[in-house]
């Protein structure tokens, strides 16, 4: 929409995009990325258009009372958020935050002609570092919220003919895929939404690996691979017939599906012996033994035919998801997960260029301090300077 | 001067440059009587330079009163002032009345278009020393009770706050032999745009000694807090000046430090600077005695403390006017402020609207995108303050802009275009300045190369080769070891005209090192310049209008009393909703401008009012615009 016949007068342009919360999300964190782009504050377009004359008084009136209306919920929403472990780590890290930019800021106003105490600088050099490398470990794995909206990929993979497909049917309780005795039915990925314990999952099914002369065959073990580097939970299944009750062999057996370096992050994996119906009797808790002698768990037996043991796959499932992504119950974290992610992305960014200004001109290394406290406030609430000089004369004895 | 015998400092100092840049005199007047020069934070970038000097009270006063009692059209009048004399308010203007003059001592009376109070510590000031209390502005001087009884009638809030001032001591009795010297700059660094050097010579300037405190000090005051009136007291003191007991109280069993400051040239007193304490002057006498070269000092006269009446500043306009009286203007510590230089600062300000509003003009306000002054004044006009404000660095959103090295280039041209403030002479040297920066930065803008053909040209810059843009001369010159001098080496034309000129190199060098970062921040600054544009009426009855704003956020509105969106968008706890809904209330520039040519001088009040009698009496400053 170009301007100034657009809503605030400045040339604008919106984005009509399909789906649901996770392509908003993707989209606005590709937006993110872009230099010079940030979400806009609650009231920041209204705003904009008032000062471009766009707007009429009874307009603002409205909006002003919608901005009120959202900008609650989104407090109600953020409170929900921020009570939890999350609410608990930002909240930390504003503090520590705050606290680092008070004391360079002391260092700027007071150092000289008062006696603050050597090494002020250097203690936050350690704990800028400490936070820049929280905040990454943070972005890098906190993907709980995206897993929640887009779904927990849950791979299925094994030896040919363990009876993958056949969980894959017993878990979402319909024939999705073609099973069959003939081994390498499965040829390429079989995918199914399904819900485990509240949290929304993508089962896979994939092609049992194996070499192959079959070319058809070769793809779908390519794409099974494929797969698994992209797995966030892995069911690694074996047939409980074809392997010894010996802590070696099961392990050669599980190296064998997932050879070192097959998932690219940590994916956590689940071993399932299947056709426990088959077994001997005594020999399902011997291999169960094994498992647990050779720390290969967590394990778990059953049998796609009896439908023994699901019910402890699912426990066992369920409770890897809530590790994952946290308690359902708290509701969906929405758009705001995506905004947090670009305000942590932004004082990442400032975090880093610390290190490289404090030698050069400490006002410049002092101006990324206070825009990553600015990305931050952006979740945590803003932080005034008078808050900043409190610090100052809590923590030091400054003035003559 | 009547604590501290020194100017300036971090971010005092740049108040101090503001001051000059318009045409205010205490930089130039510092540059007339230093005597110990001194650029605190130097290894800390320009932006946060402290220019500081001691000064020499005596010729600080000679000077200062000579320039006074010299300046054109100024009559120079020495008299307590008691009383105001009031009449009746303008009409559409906020305020119960308005000021006409003040009725002084012995009862005589000075008419004003507008009146400036700038009380001090005067304003039912208590000099606190042991136990004793006795009403002083300050010791021997007596305080002002009628006007503080008068601003009070008048429905003025007011706060009590508290400072203090240390013991001086004789110079000769101190054995500085054993203490660590501070010597001053060489060649020392000049506080005004005008002065090209400070009068003294460099060798003959007086040196500062540092000496700390110990445990005998603090075993002392802690044994005799029951003696300490001021001590005990809860009225608030400032945190950045703490008396020595409370740094003894609030941080124990440390080591502090003492300075030792000369007063003058040819003056046997010294100012030992972190030892402002109220104990009795016999057990002040017997802290001195167990410091460190100061065994055999000579107390002249005792430390004291002093407490005294603020006004809330939230009561004032930003043009320092106050909306309960009309054309009554507050500057300096009566605003809640400490330091010469906050003080100095709103003096500048208020003088200037005072003028101003006489002579019918639009007030003229500085940002606080544009200087110290503006978020200054700023922060007491919206927040307030409950101890005495003092400027730091880090109250400044855009210290990389606001620097001591630019103030001219910031203020001086708006104040001789819209103030009036500003002498030719300076108005012509900094548009030279403006224009060279301008000339020369475009310059070296232009002349762009290779990271490859820079490291031939310049090889003492650090550049990395591996760099594929080009680089220009202003990005070279970033570099710490890159200076004017250097670039004008390599490349001579067309840079060696703006090398030589020394002022100029320094300027360039500093614009150099900010420059991309500015500009950075400018997007950021006209935000807040938007913001500061949507004015909000002075009027506004918070409590009664209609729109989705919750009793606290009236209630704060109500109190601070913003001027401007960007002010109600600094008050803590304001939603973004309520300022959308605010802008309804916001009214045009052009409609203020309007309403201050139709307002008119009011009638006088009737006979045998409240604030003491009063006559009209036309204005001799015309209200013609």
């Amino acid at each position: 929409f170009a301007g100034p016949h657009s809503f605030t007068g400045e040339d604008c342009s919106e984005l009509h995009v399909h789906g649901g919360p996770a392509v908003v999300g993707g989209v606005l964190q590709a937006l993110g990325r872009l230099p010079g782009l940030r979400p806009a504050d609650p009231g920041e377009f209204t705003k904009r258009a008032f000062q471009a004359g766009k707007l009429g008084l009874t307009e603002v009136e409205g909006l002003g009372d919608l901005i009120h209306a959202e900008t609650e919920a989104q407090r109600r929403q953020a409170l929900r958020q921020m009570e939890g472990e999350l609410g608990q780590l930002y909240q930390r890290w504003s503090e520590e935050l705050t606290k680092a930019l008070a004391h360079v800021e002391a260092f700027i106003d007071f150092s000289e002609d008062d006696n603050l105490e050597e090494g002020v600088l250097a203690r936050v050099a350690a704990a800028v570092q400490t936070l820049e490398e929280e905040v990454r470990g943070h972005l890098q794995d906190g993907r709980r919220g995206e897993r929640l909206r887009g779904g927990v990929h849950v791979v299925i993979a094994g030896p040919t003919n363990a009876g993958k497909s056949s969980l894959l049917n017993l878990l979402c309780q319909r024939p999705a895929a073609i099973v069959s005795p003939v081994a390498g039915t499965t040829r390429d990925v079989v995918e199914s939404a399904l819900n485990i314990g509240g949290y929304p999952v993508v089962l896979s099914d994939t092609a049992g690996l194996r070499e192959t002369q079959d070319a058809v065959e070769r793809e779908g073990v390519s794409r099974a691979r494929d797969r698994l580097q992209r797995a966030d939970v892995v069911l690694a299944v074996l047939a409980a017939v074809d392997v010894a009750p010996e802590p070696g062999c099961l392990a050669d057996a599980l190296r064998a599906v997932l050879p070192p370096g097959a998932l690219a992050g940590r994916a956590p994996c689940i071993l399932v012996l299947n056709k426990a119906d088959l077994l001997e009797e005594g020999r399902g808790g011997a291999l169960l033994g094994a498992c647990g002698e050779g720390a290969l768990s967590p394990v778990c037996l059953l049998s796609c035919k009896t439908g023994e043991g699901v019910a402890s796959l699912l426990s066992l499932l369920g409770a890897q998801l809530e590790q994952m992504c946290g308690d359902p119950l708290t509701g969906s974290p929405s758009l705001t997960q995506a905004r947090h992610r670009l305000h942590l992305t932004s004082c990442l960014g400032s975090l880093g260029r610390y290190h490289g200004y404090k030698s050069l001109d400490l006002v410049l290394a002092a101006e990324e301090l206070r825009l990553a406290r600015r990305h931050l406030g952006k979740i945590t609430g803003r932080v005034s300077a008078e808050e900043i000089l409190d610090i100052v004369f809590r923590d030091f004895c400054v003035g003559k | 001067m009547s604590c501290n015998p020194s100017f300036g400092g971090i971010g005092k100092g740049h108040l101090m440059r503001e001051v000059d840049a318009l045409d205010g005199l205490c930089a130039r007047i510092c540059d007339q009587s230093g005597v110990h020069y001194k650029v605190l934070n130097r290894c800390k970038g320009p932006a946060v330079w402290g220019l500081r000097a001691q000064i020499d009270r005596k010729l600080y006063k000679e000077n200062m009163q000579k320039e006074i009692l010299n300046t054109p059209l100024l009559t120079v009048h020495e008299a307590s002032v008691e009383d105001l004399l009031l009449m009746e308010p303008e009409p559409d203007r906020p305020g119960k009345c308005q000021v006409s003059g003040v009725i002084l001592g012995d009862g005589s009376r000075v008419h004003a278009g507008s009146v400036i109070l700038t009380t001090g510590t005067f304003l039912r000031g208590m000099v606190f020393i042991g136990l004793k209390i006795h009403p002083a502005g300050r010791l021997g001087d007596q305080p002002s009770i009628g006007l503080a009884q008068t601003l009070e009638k008048l429905g003025f809030a007011v706060g009590r706050l508290k400072t203090g001032t240390p013991p001086r001591l004789a110079k000769d009795s101190i054995d500085f032999s054993v203490l660590e010297r501070h010597t001053a700059d060489n060649p020392p660094v000049p506080f005004s745009f005008l002065s090209e050097a400070v009068w003294i010579k460099p060798e003959d300037q007086l040196s500062c000694y540092r000496t700390l405190t110990n445990g005998k000090v603090e075993r002392i005051i802690h044994d005799n807090l029951h003696l300490n009136n001021h001590v005990r007291e809860t009225t608030r003191g400032p945190r950045y000046c703490p008396s020595l007991e409370s740094k003894v109280l609030r941080f124990p069993n440390r080591i502090h430090q003492l300075w030792l400051e000369p007063e003058g040239l040819d003056s046997n007193v010294i100012y030992p600077q972190g030892m402002s304490m109220t104990l009795p002057p016999e057990l002040q006498e017997q802290v001195i005695a167990c410091i460190h070269g100061l065994e055999k000092a000579k107390m002249v006269q005792p430390g004291y403390g002093v407490q005294y009446d603020f006004l809330d500043p939230r009561q004032l306009s930003t043009s320092l006017e106050s909306r309960l009286v009309q054309r009554l203007f507050f500057a300096g510590q009566i605003n809640g402020t400490t330091g010469y230089e906050e003080a100095a600062a709103q003096g500048v300000i208020a003088g200037i609207n005072a003028g101003l509003r006489v002579s019918g003009k639009p007030p003229f306000i500085i940002s606080r995108t544009e200087g110290y002054v503006g978020v200054l004044i700023d922060d007491l006009t919206t927040l307030g303050t409950n101890e005495p404000y003092r400027m730091f660095t880090s109250r400044v959103e855009f210290r990389m802009s606001l620097r001591p090295d630019n103030a001219d280039s910031r203020l001086t041209l708006r104040g001789f275009e819209e103030a009036g403030c500003v002498s030719q002479q300076r108005y012509a040297q900094t548009s030279r300045m403006k224009a060279a920066l301008e000339e020369a930065i475009a310059v070296l803008k232009s002349l762009q190369f290779t990271a490859t053909k820079w490291s031939r040209l310049v090889p003492e810059a650090p550049i990395s080769t591996s760099r594929s843009s080009l680089a220009s001369a202003l990005d070279i010159l970033q570099y710490t070891e890159v200076t004017m001098e250097l670039l004008a080496r390599a490349i001579p034309e067309p840079l060696r005209k703006f090398a030589d000129w020394r002022e100029l190199a320094e300027r360039l060098k500093i614009e150099a090192v900010y420059e991309w970062h500015v500009a950075n921040q400018q997007q950021e600054i006209e935000e807040v310049r938007r913001d500061e544009a949507l004015k909000l009426p002075e009027n506004l009855d918070y409590f009664a209008i209609d729109a989705s704003l919750s009793q606290e956020v009236r209630e704060k509105l109500d109190s601070n009393r913003p001027q401007t969106i960007g002010a109600v968008s600094r008050i803590p706890g304001i939603t973004p909703a309520a300022i959308v809904n605010l802008l309804r209330f916001v009214k045009t520039n052009q409609q203020r401008t309007e309403h201050l040519k139709h307002s008119r001088i009011g009638r006088p009040l009737p006979e045998g009012n409240t604030f003491g009698k009063s006559t009209f009496q036309n204005s001799s400053l015309s209200c013609a615009s």
